[in-house]
Parts: structure tokens; sequence; C-alpha cells
């Protein structure tokens, strides 16, 4: 698959939380309209900040992020392109149910009131959360929450959609359902969608192309094109050779090299 | 019954039976205290049968009612202006800093300035008209409600912060559900704390200005020297308010935190 244009623009990304430390430094990176793009690194290298400043909600010290064209950040208008996150942690409304959780953020997107419950009824039953549609969130698992917040950020149907590592948190089998129907679910769509996961066989499985960052202070460390054809197999040995390659490739900027010999950075 | 529910069920009625034990322990010792006191005062603490005595007059009084209800209202209108204001000041602060940078403080200045001096105050500025007294009140009050309600709202996760921002959900609707739940049990506090705040000090008004009402009934007893009735009123009086607290904020704290649960 080639990949051209620049949908999601990120220049020379500088972000620092106390403005001193730098959590992502001097970052560059294209995702293109309707690609899905995973982006893989080492724990606490700037992951989720990423995310945070693509979606708008951290504003980077210096360098800029355009989605189609327009900059992201406070003025965020009603005619920005719609954003659905799947953030790190659930962050879902405690005193809300499942389904109010969801209507909630389908109202604000917009959406009919005709058609709020019809949406929510369908995207619970693709994450198989359907019998918790009235339940508190407090009263589920940290797995079922996570898929009520991936059905929130789905819901909406957004022209982009960010997550950070939805599935991390999900039973092996359990993820493995839900990385298919996300694979088949893009593949309808034409939505962006921007992946974060730590797991290389989970991006090689679902993404189109990897961005591989360096250990903290993220910078871009290389680009992979993932070139198996679709509907890909999770076992495939194509993955499975790429895996490997992967790792190999990855081990000194991460802090693991032979000859490195320092704990890597946490 | 499985033996689990009988394990539970005796665990609640066991914790009740030691509450009420506690309970009469700790009345039983303060009548004691009250009682020595009468004893050592020569007869200027009035005895609990006296007491008794007058709370039955009182009580069978028509005209007590009305300075109840009088005194009720006052507190219900003063309590009622000063959460409202207090709350939507509070929230303001909490979420906007210029707001916050101006008024902190005032309210750091409000909550040091004794009661009496907003009453008194306001006694010289405006004359002893009901209203005077009220309005001092509420300008007393403020600065507690706001000053629970800014911590409240500072407390707030900014990561649902966050989600509201990504999903662009409208100002009303963040400020309700997203906001005003994670406040709601600051706020509960907060009209809590007023309403006990404002029967304390509408007593102190009503002694001071009013010709009626709890306040001014229990200043009466006090220059006619029947401290008897004096305590009395003030007893059925705190009756009267424990009952309004149970009826009204029982319920409504039930209701706004149940999800907790
Ligand atoms: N809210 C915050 N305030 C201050 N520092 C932060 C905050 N969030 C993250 N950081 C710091 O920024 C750096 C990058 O964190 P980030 O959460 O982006 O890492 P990550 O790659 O997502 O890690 P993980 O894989 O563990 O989720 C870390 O050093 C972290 O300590
Ligand atoms: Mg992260």
């Amino acid at each position: 698959m080639t990949h051209s244009g620049e949908y999601i623009r990120v220049r020379d990304l500088d972000v620092s939380y106390d403005g001193i430390t730098p959590a992502v430094s001097a970052l560059s990176m294209d995702v293109a309209e309707g690609e899905f793009a995973a982006v893989l690194g080492p724990s606490g290298c700037g992951k989720s900040t990423l995310l945070h400043a693509i979606s708008g909600v951290v504003q980077p010290q210096s360098g800029t992020i355009e989605i189609a064209g327009l900059p992201v950040g406070a003025g965020r208008g009603d005619d920005s392109v719609p954003i659905g996150y799947v953030f790190q942690e659930h962050r879902l409304l405690p005193w809300r149910t499942v389904a109010q959780n969801i209507a909630i953020v389908l109202r604000a997107a917009g959406v009919a009131d005709d058609d709020v419950d019809p949406r929510i009824d369908h995207y619970l039953e693709m994450l198989h959360i359907s019998k918790f549609r009235n339940t508190w969130p407090l009263r589920l698992s940290g797995g079922q929450r996570q898929r009520v917040s991936i059905a929130r950020a789905l819901a909406i149907q957004p022209a982009v959609v960010l997550m950070d590592e939805p599935f991390s948190t999900l039973d092996e089998v359990t993820a493995r359902v839900m990385r298919q129907q996300l694979a088949d679910l893009w593949q309808r769509s034409n939505q962006t969608i921007v992946f974060v996961t730590h797991s290389i066989r989970e991006a090689l499985f679902l993404a189109g192309r990897i961005f591989i960052l360096t250990q903290g202070p993220a910078r871009l460390f290389d680009t992979i094109e993932v070139s198996v054809p679709r509907p890909r197999r999770y076992e495939d040995p194509r993955l499975t050779e790429l895996e490997a390659q992967i790792v190999e490739h990855v081990m000194d900027e991460w802090g693991y090299g032979a000859n490195s010999g320092e704990e890597p950075r946490e | 019954m499985t033996t689990e529910q009988v394990v539970s069920l005796r665990q609640i009625t066991g914790g009740r039976l030691q509450r009420f034990q506690a309970f009469t322990v700790a009345s039983l010792l303060a009548l004691a205290v009250w009682q020595l006191a009468t004893l050592i005062s020569d007869g200027w603490v009035p005895s609990l049968w006296r007491i008794m005595e007058a709370l039955g007059e009182d009580a069978s009084t028509a005209s007590i009612y009305t300075d109840m209800w009088i005194t009720l209202r006052r507190i219900f209108v003063t309590f009622a202006a000063a959460t409202s204001i207090g709350i939507g000041l509070g929230v303001a602060m909490g979420l906007n800093r210029r707001v916050m940078a101006f008024f902190r403080p005032i309210v750091v200045m409000g909550l040091a300035v004794p009661d009496v001096v907003y009453i008194i105050v306001a006694i010289l500025v405006l004359g002893t008209e009901e209203s005077s007294g009220l309005i001092a009140m509420v300008l007393a009050l403020i600065p507690f409600v706001v000053n629970i309600v800014v911590g409240g709202v500072g407390a707030r996760d900014p990561g649902l912060d966050e989600m509201s921002a990504v999903y662009r959900l409208r100002r009303l609707r963040y400020l309700v559900d997203v906001v005003g739940w994670q406040v709601s049990p600051s706020l509960i506090v907060a009209t809590r704390t007023c309403f006990a705040f404002a029967w304390k000090l509408i007593v102190l008004v009503e002694a001071l200005s009013q010709p009626r009402g709890i306040g001014a009934q229990i200043y009466y007893s006090f220059r006619l020297l029947r401290p008897d009735h004096m305590i009395a009123r003030a007893l059925l009086f705190i009756v009267v308010l424990r009952l309004v607290e149970a009826i009204i904020f029982a319920p409504v704290e039930k209701r706004f935190l149940g999800w907790m649960r």
C-alpha cells in the first residue's frame, strides 16, 4: 500500500509538561487520509503525549500539528475534523451509565435524537458489551470499561480515531476478536486511525505503516511499511518474520544494545 | 437464609446496637454534667427538671410556632441566596483563573471577618429592617460556601476535562455532567455547612435587631432572667432543624451520591 498526502501533519513537535523536561522532542510525521498508522515505542517514551498533542488537549511548546489542513489546539472549532479518542485510561463519567456515556458524546457530535439509541446498541454489540448497557462504569472490569471507551470513540464515526493501547487490558482471546473487528471496520470505513501500542505483532497485524519512536523524549526513529496483504492472519509467518526484524532493529535504539549496557529509561 | 446473610445481618444489628449504646452513654454523661453544673451554680443554671417544665410550657404556646416559622423562613431565604451565589461564584473561580485571582483575596478576607461585624455594620448602614440582617447573613455565609466549592472544583479529574474537550461537549453539558457531578459531594457539604451556619447566625441577627423569631425569643428569656425558657426554646428549634435536615438533605444526598456505591 502506498501512502500519499499529509492528512495528519506533525512538524518539529516539542511537548513538555513542566516546560523543562521534554516528553516529545522534534518529532515529525505524516499520516495519510484513510491510513491505519501504528505508533510503536518503549514505555514512557511519549506515545500518549503524542496522541494528546494530536487531539489538541495538550499544547506543544513548539512545532505544528494540522489535521486536514487545519491547526489543532484550543481553538478547535466546529468545522475542524471530529476525533474519537480511546484514552489509555477509560475516562468514562462514573455517574453516567454505559449507554449515557456514549449518548452524551453522540449528542455533542450532533447525532439526531432518533439515531442515538440504535447507534449505541450497534457499537455495544460490536464490542460484546450489550448486557452492560445500563451499568455504572465503576461496576465494570478494566477490560469492559476499555471496551465502552472504544465504543464511545467509534460511535461518533469520526474521521480520525486515536487509540492508546486500547486492547492492552483485555485477555488475549478477546483482544484478538477486537483486533479483527477493528481491522474489518477500518477497511469498510475511510477513517484515519492512529493506534499506539507496545505490541509489535499487534501493530503489524493492524497497520499499513508503523511509526517507531525513540526512547523518551520521543523522536521518529523509523517508519516501516507493512505490505502483507489484507485480510491478515494474526499467526501469519510473514508477521513473525517482520516482528523478529523489528525487534532486532529497535534493540539498540531502545537501550538494550549489546554495548549500551544500561537499563532502558522508564 | 445463607450463613453469609446471617453473619452480615448480625454485623449490622451489632453495629446499630453499638451506636445506640454509645449514644445513650454520651447523652447520660451530658445530662449528668449538666445536673452537676446546676448544683454548683446555686441555681443559676436551670435544672433538667425546670428545663423540662419550660419545654412543656413553650411547646403548648401557639406563638412559639409563629416565631419558629418566621425564623425558618429567614433561614431558608438566606440559605438559598448564600448557597446559590456561593456555588456560582465558587464554580466560576474554580474554572477561571482570572475570576479566581480577583475574588480570592475578597473571600479570604470575608472568612476572617467575625460574623457579628457583618451584622452590626449592616444594622448601622441599612437600619434594623429585617432585610439588613438577612443581607449581612448572606454576606457572612457566602465565603464559606465559596471556599468549599472552590476546593471541590479544583480537585476534579483533568482527564475528564480533556475527554470533554476532545468530544466537544457543550458548555452547559460540561458544567452539569462533568464538573457538577464531580463537585456534588462538596456541594452537599457546602449546603449543609451553610444551613448549619445560617441557624447560628439568624439567632444573633434576631437577638440584635428583630422583635420576632426564635432568636428574639431566646434573647427575651435571657433579659427576663429565665434561662430555662431560653434553653427550652433553643432545644425545640434544634429538633425542628434536625427534622428538616432529615427530610430534605438526606434524600438529596442519597440521590446524588448513589453512583459511588
Ligand atoms: N500529565 C503529565 N504531567 C507531567 N509529566 C507527564 C504527564 N504525562 C506524562 N508525563 C511524562 O511524559 C513522558 C511521556 O509519557 P507518556 O505517557 O507520553 O509515555 P507513553 O509512551 O505513553 O508510555 P506508556 O507506554 O507507559 O503508556 C514520561 O516521562 C512521563 O513521566
Ligand atoms: Mg501511554
